[in-house]
């Protein structure tokens, strides 16, 4: 929509530590965005408007322009590759990292590693990297289980206190990458909407500093 | 085998019906028309060719893009032509080897392995044109100018004109070597300062910042004065782009210019300037094209080079959708005698539809019909 300027948002951990980064900027939902069942909120700043959404989601949307702007983690940037967005921000906020895991003491044996993870693209890099064939299995929750249960020998998952591991068992790694939240930017947006989108970056970065 | 899986098209690969077909047609002759009155020369490269002069760098993309099959007459491996460039390139440098200028067009359907862009099609309709021979910026501009006017005589408005320069960002990454320069590279083209921030830790802050800026570096007329001077490739890069946008601002004030150096589209095989068209809300450029110098050395004569291309099938669907005005035809009897044959070719060749009763029902276009009135075949308005 000309004039109006679409920011999706990943839902869950990371909305609750964006919000007060948005509204240093200036940017406030004019409903509260936890109590409300709505998807699009509009904003007490006039021209821009916000979206709720699954983190996975988000880059689909600003990639086909059903939004100009996207906060989203770099775990699922990497995951999905980013070759089609501008990427000019890190927010700093929900800050993890991207660790192999596997039950403690264990060691890699001959032949090929069984990798249970919800990131099959950046372990099947992480592993070719490394020079280890593996096999990969995709899960969406829960990757922990999955060597206790003789699913997986290691798991690609991030990690943010450890205590997760630690309670099942199992301890980290390698470091695959560190992991904070982007900004990303719709290329076309870019050109249509630039004063505007340069705009709220320089606020955004001056909320950060 | 079931019927819904008999009559599905592959993802991507498109067909044109009644409606569409002849606007593409249409709009096929009416911008070939305009290359000629340019003095751009048709040629018609075949749909395969052997690899070797198909996959010759034009894009690192183009390999991946490409279907193979083997010859089976020779034994080599042929590809299904991605783009269209190289093969003219192969013309240019080997077929003619013209001495002067050499101006091409060509229309023509390509085929990739798979989409561009998202929900993108893989068997794109491909017009463009290629210069070979002048390294003046004389040529870009007329380059441009002519990109410019086919979009235009295809209907698209509103539209803005990327500009960049290859030059800038070579000469800044020249210093770094292989993993690194791929890296940094990858996440220019994301214009991710982060990335390039951490990538860039160990490397001389001077520099560091330099490249940081580079990305950065997109916007209005204003981002030409922003560039550090003092470099003397990225300062001829910075007159050609001042030179080009003002010779294309005087032809044409209606078109947006817009200046991104730090967009690296093509920067494996592109030599100097580098533009694509856009129109708002369309993520990806409706054309684009730039100087490929010396691409003809793989056929043993580098030419200086530059061209765009387009795509039919994404300008018919941007441009102003009019209603194009309901054919009309003339009804016929499928048997008649000689004098009714003659009147039919003649209105034939005046320009008529004329379409044969075959069966109990008229095909839905006729809206007059012939008639036999005192010994005259005469056309008449159908109630």
């Amino acid at each position: 929509m000309p004039g109006v300027l679409t920011l999706a948002l990943t839902k869950g951990r990371i909305l609750k530590e964006t919000l007060p980064l948005l509204a240093r900027a200036g940017i406030v939902p004019v409903e509260d965005i936890a109590s409300s069942r709505k998807l699009v909120f509009d904003c007490t700043r006039p021209g821009v408007r916000l979206l709720v959404l699954r983190g996975t989601d988000v880059p689909t949307y600003v990639r086909h322009g059903a939004a100009d702007l996207g906060v989203v983690g770099k775990d699922i940037l990497l995951e999905e590759g980013a070759d089609d967005l501008y990427e000019p921000l890190d927010l700093g906020i929900a800050r993890c990292r991207l660790m192999t895991a596997a039950p403690v003491g264990w060691t890699p044996g001959p032949g090929r590693v069984r990798v249970a993870t919800k990131f099959t693209g950046i372990a099947r890099r992480f592993f070719a990297q490394q020079g280890r064939q593996a096999d990969f299995i995709k899960l969406y929750g829960a990757m922990e289980l999955a060597p206790l249960m003789g699913l997986a020998d290691v798991i690609v998952d991030i990690v943010d206190s450890g205590n997760t591991l630690k309670a099942n068992g199992l301890e980290p790694l390698d470091l695959i990458a560190d992991i904070s939240t982007r900004l990303v930017v719709n290329k076309a947006s870019m050109r249509s909407q630039h004063a505007e989108i340069q705009e709220l970056i320089a606020e955004l970065r001056e909320a950060l500093a | 085998m079931t019927t819904d899986d008999r009559w599905q098209l592959p993802d991507g690969i498109e067909e044109l019906l009644p409606g569409p077909a002849s606007r593409v047609e249409a709009l096929r002759r009416r911008l070939l028309d305009l290359h000629r009155g340019w003095g751009y020369q048709l040629v018609m490269p075949p749909l395969v060719e052997f690899t070797e002069s198909l996959l010759i760098g034009l894009g690192a993309d183009i390999d991946r893009l490409t279907f193979r099959v083997t010859d089976q007459m020779s034994g080599r491996s042929m590809g299904i032509r991605a783009d269209i460039t190289p093969q003219v390139a192969r013309i240019d440098a080997h077929s003619l080897a013209d001495k002067g200028v050499s101006r091409f067009c060509y229309a023509g359907s390509v085929l990739h392995t798979r989409p561009t862009t998202l929900l993108g099609s893989r068997s794109p309709l491909k017009l463009g044109a290629e210069l070979y021979g002048d390294a003046s910026l004389a040529a870009d501009i007329e380059v441009i100018s002519l990109m410019l006017e086919t979009l235009g005589a295809a209907g698209i408005k509103g539209m803005t004109l990327d500009l960049g320069h290859v030059g800038i960002a070579r000469c800044l990454l020249a210093e770094l070597d292989g993993e690194l320069h791929d890296s940094v590279y990858e996440a220019l083209q994301r214009k991710s300062l982060p990335d390039l921030e951490k990538l860039l830790e160990g490397v001389d802050p001077g520099l560091a910042a330099r490249v940081l800026e580079l990305a950065g570096l997109h916007g209005g007329l204003e981002v030409l004065d922003q560039v550090p001077t003092g470099l003397g490739d990225i300062d001829a890069a910075i007159s050609e782009l001042r030179q080009v946008a003002a010779a294309i601002a005087e032809r044409y004030p209606d078109v947006d210019l817009y200046f991104d150096l730090a967009e690296l589209r093509g920067y494996r095989y592109h030599t100097g300037l580098v533009f694509a068209a856009y129109v708002a809300e369309q993520g990806r450029a409706l054309a684009n094209g730039g100087r490929y110098d010396d691409v003809g050395q793989v056929f043993g004569r580098p030419r200086p080079a530059t061209g765009f291309s387009t795509d039919l099938m994404v300008l018919l669907d941007l441009a102003d959708a009019e209603e194009a005005p309901r054919e009309s035809a003339i009804a016929a009897p499928a048997d008649g005698d000689a004098a009714l044959w003659q009147a039919v070719a003649r209105l034939r060749a005046a320009g008529e539809i004329v379409i044969n009763d075959l069966s109990a029902s008229r095909d839905g276009r006729c809206d007059r019909q012939l008639t036999l009135r005192d010994g005259e075949w005469t056309v008449e308005e159908l109630e």
